[in-house]
C-alpha cells in the first residue's frame, strides 16, 4: 500500500503509536508528530488547535469554523479513544470480511457486449 | 377480529382479476371492515383493505381521506413528515383505482394501501433530502427500486418522512429540518434514524412506511413507537435509490402495524435487482404463505422451534423494565411450545465500536459525492476547493461532519490497518459467531435497545451516550442477517407506558421463519393495546359507510 511507503520515507516507527493508542495518557501527542511529519503542505498549524482536525477538515473538503473545531475536538477525541478498544482483541489469522454477504456471483459473463459508438 | 384467510397467489407480483378471486374468499372470509376503526395490532390492515376494496365495502377514496385526516390531526403534534403529498393528487389516484374496481379490471395487491417513505429513498415526484440542507429541494430524476415496485403494485405514496440526517443518528433530532415526536409521549424521540417512519405508522397516519437499517434504524424506532420493523438479509432488498450511507451495511426494511402487513410489504418490495451489484439472485419465497390465524392454530404451535436468548443482552445495562418485558416475551414462547436457552455470544460487545469504525469511514467515502456541483445546494467561491468545503460546510449538520471527519482519520494513511481493516476483521468474527449460535438454535431473540424511548435533547450532547444505545442492533448488520422487532409489552412513561420490542433474528435469508414466528407470537399475545392514545384522543374521522 502506498501509505506504508510514506511511512518508511519519513522514518516513523509505526509498532510504538499503535500501542499507544490505547493508553489513555495523551495519544494525540503522538498523532500530532505523525501527521507533522507526514504533512507536506506549506500551512502552518496554530499550536492551541488540535492538530489533526484542521488536516482531516482539509482532506474530507469541509471547512470548519474555529468553534466548531473546539466543539468537535473532544467529542471526536473520546470517540477515538473508544475505538481504540479493538487494538486489544487478537485478531491473527482472521480475514478481513469486506461485506457481510457470501455470495460472489454477481458479475456478468466475460463476454464482450456491442454499444451504440455515440 | 379475525383476519382474512388468503391465498399466497393473492401476492403474486402480477396483478389478478379482483373479482373471481374476492368472490371464492368473501364466503371465508370474516374481515372487518376497515371503518370500524380496527386499529388492532394483531391484524393484517393490508388484507383488511384488499377485502373492503373489492368488495365494494369501502372505496379508495373514502379510505384515504380517512387516513388523510388523521395525519392533518395528528401532524402538527409529531412532525413526522418532511413533504407530504398534494392530497389532490394522492385523492386522483385513490379514484383511479376506484373507477378500474368498478370497471371490474385488475388492481395490484397493496392498491389503495398508504405508504410513507423515508426521505433517504429517491423518489421521482418528490423532494428527497436525506434530512440534510445539502440537499434541500432536491428532485431525484428517478424512483428508488423499492418505490417503483411498490407503486406498481398499486400503493399511494402518502409522503417522505423525517430522519436523522443521511441516516446517522439514533433519534431523528439530527434532521436539518424538524425533530419528530413519539406518539405514546410527545416530550419523547420517537428513535432514529427512521423515526419519522415509525411515528407515521404508530399514529396510523399511512398504513405502511418503508425504512433503512444500517445500524439499527429501522428496529429500534419499532421498539421506541410500538410497531413492527423488519429488517431484511442484506441483499434481499434493492438498494438502487437508498442515498447510501454505509454501503455495505445499509438495507431498507419495512413498518407496518402487524407482522403480516411488515411482511407482505417485504415480499412487495425484495428481489433481485440488476441495477444494484449486491442485489442477491436468490428466489425470494413467499412469506406471507406462513401466515395461519388465531382461529386456526393448534396449543403449541411452535412445538420444537428452538431459540436462543443472546445472554450479553439481558445483562448490567439494560433497563429493568426492558429486560422483564423480554422475560415475559421468553415465557409466552415456551408456552407456545418454543424451546429456550441461553446463548453466549463473547464478540458482542466488539461490535459497536467497530460498526462505527466501518460506518464513520464507509459515511465519509460515500458523502463525499456531496459537493455543491452534481446537486444540491451549493455555495458561492472563486476556487473549486474552497467551493467544495464551503458548500459542504454550510450543507451537512454537526452530527454528519464529525462521522466524515471520524471516517476520514480512520481510513488515513497509517490508520488504515489499525482501525478499518480490524474492524472487518472484527466483523468476520461476529459473522461466524452468529453463524454457530443459529446453527444451533433457529432464532435468537433479545431486546430492540436497552430502554424505551427516551427524552427530547437527552443524548445530544453525549455521542458516546447515544451510540451505546445501538448495542442491541449493530451485530445484526455486520452479519448481515435479518430481523425483526415487534412490540412486546410496556415500561413505566407517558400517560400509559412505553412500548418495548423484541427483536428476533434469523439466519441469512430466512426471513420466512421471522415472519412465522412473529405473526404466531402477536396473534398470541393477549392483554396489550399497542395504538397510542394519540390516534384515540384525536379520533379520526371514520367515514360512515
Amino acid at each position: 500500500m502506498g501509505s506504508r511507503a510514506l511511512l518508511m520515507l519519513t522514518n516513523f516507527n509505526f509498532k510504538t503509536t499503535v500501542s499507544s493508542f490505547g493508553s489513555a495518557s495523551n495519544p494525540f501527542f503522538l498523532i500530532k508528530n505523525n501527521l507533522r511529519t507526514r504533512n507536506f503542505s506549506t500551512k502552518t498549524r496554530s499550536s492551541l488547535q488540535p492538530p489533526d482536525l484542521p488536516g482531516l477538515a482539509e482532506t474530507a473538503r469541509i471547512s470548519l469554523a474555529p468553534n466548531e473545531v473546539e466543539e468537535f475536538a473532544p467529542k471526536i477525541g473520546q470517540v477515538i479513544d473508544w475505538f481504540g478498544q479493538l487494538q486489544a482483541v487478537d485478531l491473527d489469522n482472521v480475514e478481513p470480511a469486506i461485506r457481510a454477504d457470501t455470495e460472489g456471483d454477481n458479475l456478468r459473463e466475460d463476454a464482450p457486449q456491442t454499444f451504440e459508438n455515440k | 377480529m379475525l383476519s382474512t384467510i388468503q391465498p399466497p397467489r393473492y401476492l403474486s407480483r402480477f396483478p389478478l382479476r379482483g373479482r373471481t378471486k374476492s368472490r371464492s374468499f368473501h364466503i371465508l372470509s370474516s374481515a372487518q371492515p376497515v371503518t370500524k376503526t380496527c386499529f388492532a395490532a394483531d391484524q393484517s390492515q393490508i388484507l383488511s383493505i384488499r377485502d373492503s376494496l373489492l368488495n365494494r365495502h369501502l372505496s379508495a377514496v373514502e379510505l384515504t381521506h380517512s387516513y388523510l385526516d388523521r395525519l392533518k390531526q395528528t401532524e402538527p403534534h409529531i412532525n413526522c413528515f418532511l413533504h407530504v403529498s398534494d392530497p389532490d393528487k394522492v385523492l386522483k389516484q385513490a379514484q383511479d383505482i376506484d373507477d378500474k374496481i368498478k370497471r371490474n379490471e385488475e388492481v395490484g395487491p397493496l392498491a389503495g394501501v398508504l405508504v410513507a417513505i423515508k426521505d433517504n429513498i429517491c423518489t421521482a415526484d418528490m423532494p428527497s433530502t436525506g434530512g440534510s440542507y445539502i440537499l434541500e429541494g432536491y428532485r431525484p430524476p428517478f424512483d428508488a427500486t423499492a418505490v417503483k415496485r411498490l407503486k406498481d403494485l398499486g400503493a399511494i405514496v402518502v409522503g417522505k418522512t423525517n430522519l436523522d440526517e443521511f441516516g446517522m443518528g439514533s433519534t431523528t433530532e439530527a434532521s436539518a429540518f424538524k425533530v419528530t415526536a413519539n406518539p405514546w409521549d410527545l416530550s419523547r424521540v420517537p428513535g432514529g434514524s427512521s423515526g419519522g417512519s415509525a411515528a407515521s405508522v404508530s399514529a396510523r397516519q399511512c398504513v405502511v412506511s418503508l425504512g433503512s437499517d444500517t445500524g439499527g434504524s429501522v428496529r429500534q424506532p419499532a421498539s421506541f413507537c410500538g410497531v413492527v420493523g423488519l429488517k431484511p438479509t442484506y441483499g434481499r432488498v434493492s438498494r438502487f435509490g437508498l442515498m447510501a450511507y454505509a454501503s455495505s451495511l445499509d438495507v431498507i426494511g419495512c413498518f407496518g402495524s402487524s407482522v403480516a402487513d411488515t411482511g407482505i410489504l417485504l415480499h412487495a418490495i425484495s428481489g433481485h435487482d440488476s441495477l444494484d451489484a449486491t442485489s442477491s439472485k436468490r428466489e425470494v419465497p413467499d412469506f406471507t404463505s406462513q401466515f395461519t390465524y388465531a382461529s386456526s392454530l393448534k396449543s403449541r404451535p411452535l412445538e420444537g422451534l428452538r431459540v436462543g436468548l443472546i445472554r450479553e443482552t439481558v445483562d448490567a445495562g439494560v433497563d429493568s423494565g426492558v429486560k422483564s418485558a423480554i422475560e415475559g416475551a421468553a415465557a409466552h414462547l415456551e408456552q407456545l411450545g418454543c424451546v429456550l436457552k441461553e446463548v453466549s455470544l463473547l464478540s458482542f460487545s466488539l461490535g459497536l465500536p467497530a460498526y462505527y469504525i466501518l460506518a464513520s469511514s464507509e459515511s465519509s467515502s460515500n458523502l463525499s459525492r456531496y459537493d455543491g456541483v452534481r446537486y444540491g445546494n451549493q455555495a458561492s467561491s472563486d476556487e473549486l476547493n474552497a467551493l467544495y468545503e464551503e458548500s459542504r460546510a454550510k450543507g451537512f449538520g454537526s452530527e454528519v461532519k464529525m462521522r466524515i471527519l471520524m471516517g476520514t482519520y480512520a481510513l488515513s494513511a497509517g490508520y488504515y490497518d489499525a482501525y478499518y481493516k480490524r474492524a472487518q476483521q472484527v466483523r468476520t468474527i461476529i459473522r461466524k459467531s452468529f453463524k454457530a449460535a443459529l446453527d444451533e438454535n433457529d432464532i435468537l431473540i433479545s431486546p430492540a435497545a436497552p430502554s424505551a424511548a427516551y427524552k427530547i435533547g437527552e443524548k445530544k450532547n453525549d455521542p458516546l451516550a447515544m451510540y451505546a444505545g445501538d448495542i442491541m442492533t449493530v451485530n445484526v448488520n455486520l452479519a448481515g442477517l435479518p430481523a425483526l422487532v415487534l412490540p412486546c409489552g410496556f415500561v413505566e412513561g407517558g400517560a400509559v407506558g412505553l412500548p418495548v420490542g423484541l427483536q428476533i433474528i434469523g439466519a441469512a435469508f430466512d426471513e420466512e421463519k421471522l415472519v412465522k414466528v412473529g405473526h404466531i407470537f402477536e396473534q398470541t399475545l393477549e392483554g396489550y393495546n399497542f395504538v397510542p392514545p394519540l390516534v384515540t384522543d384525536v379520533g379520526g374521522a371514520s367515514p360512515e359507510l
